[in-house]
């Protein structure tokens, strides 16, 4: 899970910074900042992030003066414990307002875009029964022509899932594909249209110029970005470049189920200010969930009520 | 970026761990920009100390300079591989006994398997080898076909007369160079039949090598994990390849470690092939952190998506680019 162990730390590091009564406040605040970089680092976050946010919490923390002593080591932990929370929040982007929701019976166009290998194409299959399970009438459409049997994959997996599904074996321009798809499935009324396209990376511009024009024809109501949550220092220069060429308005978090921590992930929402919406959790099309951030962060940092901490 | 080695030219200095420490702290930090796992680079830093500590600069060298210097070894040496390899001849070695050379790819979800494995495959047919491409991804959707159409391609590559979708004598996918070896998708045990039934088909229809392509899986998941063992016991190929790409970040320590203990205690990966570097700019840290790891070298690098985007490290130029 994302920074999954971090929580502990961080929680740990309140603890055993507390309980040494032989410190004063500024060695305690200076202890746990150092916990929290390294695990941050060692989660794969951005390290121009983690050194913003380690300034950010030691003059929010060092700017409380009258804590210390005098306060109980309880409110100085809620209080550091929310300083914490804050940050992270930031860090995941809690603020951004309410997340794409296709309509019904309308026309509602999904396109994947993202690195290769990230996951677009077992992603997009996924979707789709989430879609189809809550009533959409939803369709795939395989616009990715290049990587070797990438229609029978996204076939096979539409068939194992009931989702009608468009593509072709011999057309190679994936502009036209994608827009055939789309006529054919606007025709026939479908709700949901979800668009599959290549992997490329931001250092190959032809790649890139070829996902601009599927954009164009296709007219995303939503542009989804996959990404690996094992990326590590990368994350952040090519989910900027994708960001100005696809202006995708969600992430998607594959890989979930691994050991990664999904640091370089947040990096990227920090970059293009761009919230995770779901995460994969595994490899079967049934492995997603909803991504929330802020009751993700609190559960991490095993606050279990946030609002009494948030009223502080 | 190393613009904070500011240069004092004093020299014959002895290098204290004073001295050393906030040259080492931003060197390491450094380093972690160019996704170089905090864990390897702080391994890297004690390799410099050590190195350092007690030794005199040389005349006109500043402490800095000296500890740069001795940090472009410390790469250096990680990446540069123990023992050399002739890959090619031994497997012509193997072909003249008549015996088919094994390959196995292994590797996590996605990174880059399948298609590294069609490189090989493309740089061996130039060396004139026959090559058995096997289908051992049983599990993830289209592998099959994937593979279907990396042997079509490299058969038109290898014979310009033939014609896509069309079998070669035997009746299978491929021509006489080419050829690729499935039986449909299935569970664990479907993939060690296939692999078995591979390598006794190789050694009959007289193919030089053969190369195994298998499901990516977390290195973190037992249930997936442990079937490679048998796999390799039953199979036993003559090398087994861990794909590893260079986007991963920190995780690839853990990555290139599971998978190297994934094959017990008798047998270890042989090579690592670090796909994807062509995405990553500067940042080749991965590539420190599986050798680090491991001990493993690198066979190849990717650098792109077609057949000819496979190269030898330099380790050299991979230096220079973590240094710069
Ligand atoms: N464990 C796990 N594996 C996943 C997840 N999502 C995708 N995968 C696996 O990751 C690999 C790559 O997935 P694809 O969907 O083919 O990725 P892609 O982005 O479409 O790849 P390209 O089209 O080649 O760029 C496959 O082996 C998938 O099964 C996930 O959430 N968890
Ligand atoms: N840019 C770049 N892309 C690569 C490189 N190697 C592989 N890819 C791409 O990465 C994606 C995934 O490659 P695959 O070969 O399908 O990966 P895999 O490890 O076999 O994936 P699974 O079998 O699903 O686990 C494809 O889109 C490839 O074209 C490389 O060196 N550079
Ligand atoms: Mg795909
Ligand atoms: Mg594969």
């Amino acid at each position: 899970m994302v920074l999954a162990d971090l929580g502990k730390r961080i929680n740990n590091a309140v603890n055993s910074a507390l309980s040494n009564t032989e410190d004063d406040y500024a060695t305690t605040v200076d202890v746990l900042l150092k916990t929290l970089v390294t695990a941050l680092l060692e989660a794969d976050v951005n390290i121009k992030l983690v050194s913003n946010l380690r300034n950010n919490l030691k003059e929010t923390l060092m700017g409380n003066k009258g804590t210390g002593k005098s306060t109980s080591n309880a409110q100085t932990k809620k209080l550091i414990q929310k300083a914490v929370f804050d940050e992270l929040c930031n860090l995941v982007d809690c603020e951004s307002e309410q997340p794409f929701q296709p309509k019904k019976r309308k026309t509602n166009v999904i396109m994947f875009v993202g690195l290769q290998g990230s996951g677009k194409t077992t992603s997009c299959t996924k979707l789709a029964v989430y879609y189809s399970r809550r009533g959409f009438k939803v369709g795939l459409v395989c616009a990715d022509t290049f990587r070797a049997g990438a229609f029978d994959q996204l076939k096979q997996n539409a068939i194992k899932a009931h989702i009608p599904f468009y593509g072709s074996y011999t057309e190679t321009d994936p502009v036209k594909v994608a827009a055939e798809g789309i006529a054919k499935f606007k025709k026939e009324k479908f709700e949901v249209i979800i668009v599959d396209t290549s992997g490329r990376h931001h250092q190959e511009q032809a790649l890139f110029q070829e996902m601009v024009e599927i954009s164009n024809v296709v007219k995303p109501n939503q542009t989804i970005m996959v990404l690996d949550a094992s990326i590590g220092q990368a994350a952040e220069q090519q989910s900027k470049a994708f960001k100005e060429s696809a202006d995708f308005g969600a992430i998607l978090l594959t890989k979930m189920d691994g050991h990664a921590k999904g640091g370089g992930a947040i990096s990227a929402v920090a970059a293009t200010n761009t919230p995770i919406i779901f995460i994969g959790t595994g490899e079967h099309i049934h492995d997603l969930e909803k991504f929330s951030p802020k009751s993700f962060i609190s559960k991490l940092l095993g606050i279990g009520d946030i609002e009494s901490l948030l009223e502080q | 970026a190393f613009g904070f080695l500011k240069k004092h030219v004093l020299g014959n200095k002895t290098i204290t761990e004073q001295d050393l420490n906030s040259i080492l702290e931003q060197m390491k930090q450094q380093l972690i920009t160019k996704n170089v796992a905090p864990e390897a680079a702080a391994f890297l830093m004690d390799q410099v100390s050590k190195d350092l500590v007690g030794s005199k600069t040389a005349g006109w060298t500043s402490v800095e300079i000296t500890a740069r210097e001795a940090l472009t070894k410390a790469l250096t040496q990680v990446l540069t591989p123990g023992v050399s390899v002739d890959l090619l001849h031994e497997i012509q070695k193997k072909a003249e006994e008549k015996q088919p050379y094994v390959f196995s790819i292994v590797g996590v979800n996605g990174v880059g398997k399948s298609t590294n494995l069609s490189k090989l495959a493309f740089w061996l047919l130039q060396n004139n080898f026959k090559v058995l491409i096997v289908a051992c991804d049983t599990f993830r959707s289209g592998a099959i076909e994937q593979l279907r159409v990396h042997v079509e391609n490299l058969a038109q590559l290898t014979d310009e007369s033939h014609i896509r979708g069309s079998k070669n004598k035997r009746g299978k996918s491929g021509n006489d160079h080419v050829e690729l070896f499935e039986a449909g998708y299935g569970g664990s045990d479907l993939v060690t039949k296939i692999a078995k039934q591979a390598i006794k088909y190789a050694k009959d229809q007289d193919f030089d090598v053969v190369l195994m392509d298998t499901a990516g899986r977390r290195h973190n998941d037992a249930t997936l994990m442990s079937p490679l063992k048998s796999f390799a016991e039953q199979a036993n190929p003559d090398k087994i390849i861990m794909v590893g790409e260079a986007l991963v970040g920190t995780d690839s320590v853990q990555q290139a470690k599971n998978f190297n203990n994934a094959f017990g205690k008798a047998r270890d990966i042989d090579f690592f092939i670090v796909s994807k570097c062509d995405t990553v700019g500067q940042m080749l840290g991965t590539m420190v952190n599986m050798v680090y790891a491991t001990d493993i070298p690198i066979l190849f690098v990717g650098v792109g998506q077609t057949y000819t985007d496979l190269r030898t490290l330099s380790v050299n130029w991979a230096v220079n680019i973590l240094m710069s």
